[in-house]
């Protein structure tokens, strides 16, 4: 194999090698786990062995004739599809307006820009008095926690369109909305195909919050109820389930947009 | 222009007049900067007129009047009459096409879509009917030959190609007016002269009025049956001549003592009227 330089941003190993990287500070993080759950330094109580989560996996995923980590996951995706959905229809065409037209984002930016690092955590109280302790609630919070990092992405999806495309539309006779639909949005789409697989992460970070008060179902739940019961193994089984999900998301998403948009890293 | 006109140029020609056209930008500071000072221009036949000026001299200011196409959304001009046909412009019309540098060629559709691109408005939608813009499509691209390249994309495609591409668009139009935003300049040398040869074809085929911005003093007198000189800061009409060699221009024409006088007189007024600022190109 050919060394490649160290300090050079630009050297970008071969998949193989990267992959082989990828997997080894994996294996060692599993490795410095064992070895310190092995030890006895920290009481298991506070950090289950590696085994253990497995146990509790298999556990999970299958006993007395249910699949519990099934059902859960079943409907923590559910929520997430059903907020997802919501995202996408109401949260792009308002990022799009936006973009498109500056006198709307002068009016809705002071609206929507101050929540992307606001608490929205916070909000949870505030919908539970509102929306009651259900499935809206949950499917609500969802929503407001990715649509507030959507639209503005939406936005500056649409403005970084360059002008060039709008000026020449323009002249070939375009009305003002058909240069937006027919020159700008198909070259903001790539971008704001990443805003939406953002969004999808920041449900998945959202998922055990939403999950928090009043669910009988949900990933979220489940690992709220090992906590009560201290099966921290079931716990990191959760988490880990979660992490999972949220990467084979996100992989899915990825390949979905350059199958849709195979032309953007032609450019 | 509604109907497939033939191509003579009796039914092309068309009157556009520049009459005392004034801009004016709000400056840093206060005040106004002027970039464009009383500039009166009228082109009647069809032919290809050059407006060649230094770079940021505000010749694609005045283009951009021309076709009615205003990128900041703000009134251009400051003051003075765009006139087509005797007739006040004031946005967008469609008796013009414009091409510009950047071709803004959308990445995501075939080289046939792009052509076919304005047909897909609704103001083309309307007046060419399906089965004539897509034989109007083919025919172009043939002219510009790219009728094998028809099913690829931009990114597929080289600078000059691309280019194709938008000179495409604009003709299948059958535009009265093609202007002409220094569209080869960022092309290679070699390119560029193809390109010069094609729209030389492109003209013959569709004599319409041409209005060419270059920065570039070879390319203008390559091109142009008329050449204005611009100044810059602000922009005035240093000089306007004719040139009635017949196109294309042989190698022996460029270098013959008639070509260099002009090229002598453009330099000479171009430092007379702004000595010291903008650049312009001259590649012999």
């Amino acid at each position: 194999m050919p060394r490649t330089e160290f300090w050079n941003p630009y050297a970008v190993p071969e998949a193989p090698r990267r992959r082989l990287l990828g997997l080894a500070a994996v294996l060692a993080l599993l490795v410095l786990w064992s070895a310190v759950a092995a030890s006895g330094l920290v009481s298991p109580s506070k950090l289950p062995a590696p085994w253990e989560v497995v146990a509790a996996f298999g556990y999970l995923a299958w006993h007395d004739g249910q699949s519990m980590l099934l059902t859960a996951t079943l409907w923590s995706v559910g929520r997430l599809l059903v907020a997802g959905v919501l995202v996408i229809l109401i949260g792009i065409p308002i990022g799009i307006v936006m973009g498109a037209a500056p006198q709307v984002n002068a009016a809705l930016s002071p609206l929507v820009d101050p929540f992307r690092s606001a608490p929205v955590v916070a909000l949870l109280p505030i919908l539970v008095m509102w929306m009651g302790i259900g499935e809206a609630m949950k499917i609500a919070f969802l929503f407001i926690g990715a649509v507030v990092y959507l639209i503005p992405m939406v936005r500056d999806a649409i403005q970084a369109v360059p002008q060039s495309y709008w000026i020449g539309a323009r002249d070939l006779g375009a009305t003002p909305w058909e240069c937006i639909q027919r020159a700008v949005i198909p070259l903001a789409m790539p971008r704001i195909a990443d805003a939406v697989i953002v969004a999808f992460s920041v449900m998945w970070t959202y998922i055990t919050v939403a999950e928090y008060v009043n669910a009988r179902e949900g990933l979220g739940q489940l690992i709220q109820n090992a906590r009560r019961f201290s099966a921290w193994d079931q716990v990191f089984a959760g988490i880990i389930v979660i992490i999972a999900l949220a990467l084979a998301t996100y992989q899915f998403m990825v390949w979905l947009k350059r199958r849709l948009y195979p032309w953007e890293t032609q450019q | 222009m509604n109907a497939p006109a033939p191509a003579s140029p009796a039914t092309n020609s068309v009157s556009v007049v520049l009459q005392d056209i004034v801009q004016e930008y709000p400056a840093p500071g206060g005040g106004v900067t002027r970039v464009i000072d009383r500039v009166s221009l009228s082109f009647a036949q069809p032919g290809i007129n050059m407006l060649l000026g230094p770079s940021g001299c505000g010749k694609s200011t005045l283009l951009h009047m021309l076709g009615g196409v205003r990128p900041m959304g703000s009134a251009t001009p400051s003051s003075g009459r765009v006139l087509i046909d005797g007739a006040d412009c004031h946005g967008a019309h469609d008796d013009s096409v414009m091409v510009f540098q950047r071709y803004a060629n959308r990445p995501d559709l075939s080289v046939f879509d792009n052509v076919a691109f304005p047909f897909r408005l609704q103001l083309w939608r309307k007046r060419v009917p399906e089965g004539e813009w897509r034989k109007r499509v083919t025919d172009m691209l043939a002219a510009v030959g790219l009728s094998d390249k028809a099913a690829l994309r931009p990114a597929q495609l080289s600078g000059g190609q691309n280019q194709r591409v938008a000179l495409a668009r604009a003709l299948v139009l059958r535009p009265r007016i093609l202007l002409m935003d220094e569209p080869f300049g960022a092309l290679d040398a070699q390119t560029r002269e193809e390109m010069q040869l094609l729209l030389i074809e492109l003209y013959r085929a569709w004599p319409c009025l041409v209005v060419f911005v270059t920065h570039d003093v070879t390319e203008a007198l390559a091109l142009g049956d008329r050449v204005i000189v611009l100044s810059t800061q602000p922009a005035r009409v240093a000089d306007d001549f004719a040139i009635s060699e017949t196109r294309p221009r042989s190698a022996a024409w460029q270098r013959s003592p008639q070509a260099q006088a002009f090229a002598e007189r453009v330099l000479n007024q171009l430092h007379q009227a702004s000595p010291g600022k903008g650049q312009v190109r001259v590649t012999v």
